[in-house]
């Protein structure tokens, strides 16, 4: 179960040196929440945003670990490090990306473009030249704001078929474009994985971890009552506009719960969001031998914020008003809030600011490791005008708990809701930024 | 911020209104169109429906509210979500109700509002939005006395005012006078705004009534309650189909003289205009009636009339028994009536003109096919022809007699949708009956034998 993590660490897979799990982490799937709550997890948590800096001293993962026994209270460990390793941890599930990364690497010079080696552009045109020509069609779609606009929380069957969803708690603006993911053979998932892998970055718990996760979460639920309009054959994968080194694409994959939306302008990231995560089974499960909980490192992250204010601070945050779903879902784009609610991050003390800073990291690093180093130094350098608020229960596990970190770029919202198909309660959350959504796209 | 409703709607003008509905009669007469309108958009997060009923007085409001966001609302908790623990806590809730409903009219007087009894349904879909109760309770909303009471602010915000996120969708059920009796669309939703932060307040303009859209509407409805529903168009076709014979010895024999059978043809449909208008207005009007047994006895009344279309019954008494079943099919007409609601002149005014609208359909169809009737009765084929036609008639008739008394079936519902190819069936009469009567001209031309066709044509 750890191999992913220890092919991270050593592989060197995308044709460049580039921080591996060993740097990233910003924390794992937890065992659980009380344990977070027990630990100062103030300073692994310091440790980790310093650690998504490249060009920070490269402490190795095995030095943090030796000296900082509080890792293992987050259970991080499990996959990283077989000394501090704890059977307890929940686990990653997912093909190791080295070696989809072998094969990829191999079609990357037949490719033969301008496109650099290794970059997410080229790895989406090595996906690209997997394909037959009708899944190429179906893959490649205009750059506009209307098809990026094409994301939502709900299952595609409720999107296209009678159903189509209002404004409000779901929908979107219409079914979800591209290539559906059920449709792709062995080595064209496997090209699949390895761009995903790239374009969603290699932290524990986030990112393409967490990814995997959550298509065996739709799977389960699929499985355990949702019937057939869940699981894989949900997912869709787009690129709008064609990827290449020059002009404005975006990579976007999404099905129930979940929407990657990465847009670069002439090879660089413009943008990552909206970035739709929700989860239904939120509470850890089985499936096919691994143990999941696809949000937990996310919501962990949020309670530990939480929790860490004082009493007073908590009343500041704490918003009037009660919200059973995410503020700015699916169609509300560019409709941020003109005045920020609750507590000025600016009034917290450092340790409390990383704790802020972690829980942005749980939703920045669900991109490149590289990109997520570079979004999360502009939201650090703005933490002092962001906000923090809440409304509900600070554990953030009740139907209505909610919890907003709303800053001069970054928005980022976490709402409880109750369950759909299983008993649980399970949650929605959403990562905005008021500059850079849609890579900047606003007609 | 203030949502206005549907430009197209608001900008209505009774002109347009009636040139409107004058469109729709000729376009249903034309047979060309489909029924139906749009359903309000599905939600996945519990939203709160208000449908409002605009009457000639008042107009209520119908409104379903999520239990769980209405006790997050008010923090009353509900517990158990049931009736009784909704109706132990009436006070407190209505009282909250009341407080979050206000219209005002747009010279800023105040409705005045009543809140009915409250009840809990379930509602929701296992695969959206999960299985959820609900508050379900109707407000009767009074404008005060010289105010225009089809431009108002809606004033409410029951939820939104505490849940941000809540949404409620507003649609009009009916509105006798702005021509909308059945169909209703939406009008707008109340959200928060999120940039600003303010709760939308809907302002609704229902634009101009008038009692020529109610009418007109009426007239409309009615044609489209005969071109629905073919159980009607069969009774009355299929006993016109031995309507150009002659009964010779319980056996139907040639054709009747023209003049006769036209004659008949008329005596059958007015006798049966005049027993349908008769029970029709008298139901309305108050008349109990039981819909299941009235729906059987229609289905029974085909069922006669197909069986007297290949052996004649009651030969020379079509026009009585036409007049009988008429009095039948007027008190299914009057359901479709009651469930309006109406009072007053509306009613009245409803009763004119969904009978005249029922009247010009059924005309319009009688006009379409019994020409082609009279020709083919001059033809060898037109034994056949009717045999066959009886025979389907009598078999719908049965399956709808089953379908009725509580076996639902395939011939049932394959005759609901024989309306579908009613326009096929019309199509290849009048082709076959002039392809007759071509022929028959060229061989009296030829000077054939055909001659006493040619002469009773001429009758």
């Amino acid at each position: 179960m750890c191999q992913a993590a220890a092919a991270g660490g050593s592989s060197d897979w995308r044709g460049r040196r580039v921080s591996t799990f060993d740097g990233q982490l910003p924390f794992g799937p937890l065992t659980g929440y009380p344990q977070f709550r027990e630990s100062p997890g103030t300073v692994s948590i310091r440790t980790l945003v310093d650690m998504t800096t490249p060009d920070s001293p490269s402490l190795s993962r095995r030095t943090l670990l030796g000296s900082l026994p509080v890792f293992g209270l987050f259970a991080l460990a499990a996959c990283s490090s077989p000394s501090t390793s704890t059977p307890t941890a929940t686990a990653s599930t997912t093909p190791a990306p080295s070696s989809a990364a072998a094969s990829a690497s191999a079609t990357a010079s037949a490719t033969g473009s301008t496109t650099a080696a290794g970059t997410v552009a080229q790895l989406a045109q090595s996906f690209q030249a997997t394909l037959g020509t009708d899944l190429q069609s179906q893959l490649l779609q205009d750059y506009s704001l209307a098809n990026a606009k094409l994301w939502s929380n709900l299952p595609q069957a409720l999107l296209s078929g009678g159903m189509g969803g209002g404004p409000g708690g779901g929908g979107g603006s219409g079914p979800r474009i591209g290539l559906n993911l059920a449709d792709l053979n062995e080595s064209q998932l496997s090209a699949f994985n390895t761009l995903l892998a790239a374009a969603t970055g290699s932290a524990k718990g986030l990112g393409y971890d967490e990814v995997q996760q959550h298509l065996n979460a739709d799977e389960y639920l699929g499985a355990n009552g949702g019937g057939n309009d869940y699981g894989r054959s949900g997912y869709y994968i787009a690129f709008l506009g064609s990827p290449a080194d020059t002009g404005t694409w975006e990579f976007q994959f999404g099905g129930h719960h979940l929407a990657v939306a990465n847009t670069y302008k002439n090879g660089v990231l413009a943008g990552a969001t909206p970035s739709f995560r929700g989860i239904e089974p939120n509470s850890a499960f089985d499936y096919n031998g691994t143990t999941n909980q696809p949000m937990a490192a996310k919501e962990a992250a949020f309670a530990a914020l939480l929790a860490g204010l004082t009493t007073d601070q908590q009343a500041t945050a704490k918003l009037s008003k009660t919200y059973s779903d995410l503020l700015l879902g699916p169609g509300q784009d560019w409709a941020f809030p003109t005045t920020k609610e609750g507590l000025q991050v600016s009034k917290l003390s450092s340790e409390q600011k990383k704790l802020v800073l972690a829980a942005i990291a749980g939703y920045a690093n669900d991109i490149a490791d590289d990109d997520a180093a570079t979004i999360l130094r502009r939201y650090e350098n703005e933490l002092d005008g962001t906000y923090v608020a809440y409304s509900g229960t600070t554990a953030l596990t009740q139907q209505n708990d909610y919890i907003r970190i709303d800053g001069p770029s970054v928005w980022i919202e976490f709402s409880m809701q109750r369950g759909i198909v299983l008993s649980g309660n399970h949650p929605h959350s959403l990562w905005r930024d008021r500059n850079t959504d849609y890579g900047g796209t606003k007609d | 911020m203030q949502a206005t409703v549907p430009k197209a709607r608001a900008a209505r003008k009774p002109r347009a209104a009636v040139v409107r509905c004058l469109l729709t009669v000729l376009l249903v007469l034309a047979g060309s169109f489909a029924t139906g309108a749009a359903p309000a958009s599905a939600h996945v997060l519990p939203t709160s429906i208000v449908q409002l009923d605009v009457r000639e007085d008042v107009i209520e409001a119908r409104v379903n509210l999520p239990l769980d966001d209405l006790e997050s609302a008010t923090g009353i908790d509900l517990g158990d979500q049931t009736s009784e623990t909704v109706k132990a806590h009436a006070v407190e809730i209505t009282s909250y109700l009341l407080a979050h409903f206000a219209p005002t009219s747009d010279t800023g007087q105040a409705w005045a509002v009543t809140v009915g009894e409250l009840s809990v349904t379930e509602a929701g879909s296992a695969a959206t939005t999960g299985i959820y109760k609900e508050l379900q309770t109707t407000f009767t909303l009074t404008p005060p006395a010289g105010s225009n009471a089809r431009s108002f602010n809606l004033g409410y915000d029951i939820i939104v005012n505490q849940v941000v996120t809540h949404v409620v969708l507003v649609s009009v059920g009916s509105d006798w006078s702005g021509g909308v009796v059945t169909g209703a669309y939406q009008l707008g939703t109340i959200r928060l705004d999120t940039a600003s932060g303010v709760v939308s307040s809907l302002h609704v303009d229902l634009g101009q009534g008038s009692n020529t859209s109610g009418f007109l509407s009426m007239v409309a409805l009615g044609i489209h309650h005969i071109q629905d529903g073919t159980d009607h168009q069969l009774f009355l076709l299929t006993l016109l189909v031995p309507a150009p014979l002659l009964a010779v010895r319980r056996r139907w024999s040639g054709p009747a003289p023209v003049k006769r059978a036209v004659r008949r043809i008329t005596g059958i449909t007015l006798a049966f205009t005049v027993g349908h208008s008769l029970t029709l207005a008298l139901a309305t009007l108050g008349f109990p009636v039981t819909a299941a047994p009235i729906e059987a006895l229609i289905a029974v009344s085909i069922l006669i009339a197909a069986v007297h279309a290949i052996r004649p019954l009651f030969a020379g008494k079509e026009v009585l028994v036409a007049g009988f079943f008429g009095l039948i099919h007027g008190l299914a007409f009057s359901e479709t009536l009651r469930e309006l609601n109406l009072t007053g002149t509306q009613l009245g005014l409803s009763l004119l003109g969904f009978n005249l609208g029922i009247e010009a359909m059924q005309l319009f169809v009688v006009a379409v096919v019994l020409p082609p009737l009279v020709l083919l009765a001059r033809a060898g084929i037109y034994r056949r022809l009717r045999e066959g036609a009886a025979l389907l008639a009598a078999v719908a008739a049965a399956g709808w007699l089953a379908a009725r008394l509580g076996f639902p079936n395939v011939v049932a519902s394959a005759a609901d949708n024989l309306g579908g190819a009613s326009m096929l069936i019309v199509g290849v009469l009048w082709v076959a009956a002039i392809v007759l009567f071509l022929g028959q001209r060229r061989r009296v031309g030829e000077s054939t034998t055909s001659e006493r066709a040619l002469m009773a044509l001429r009758q």
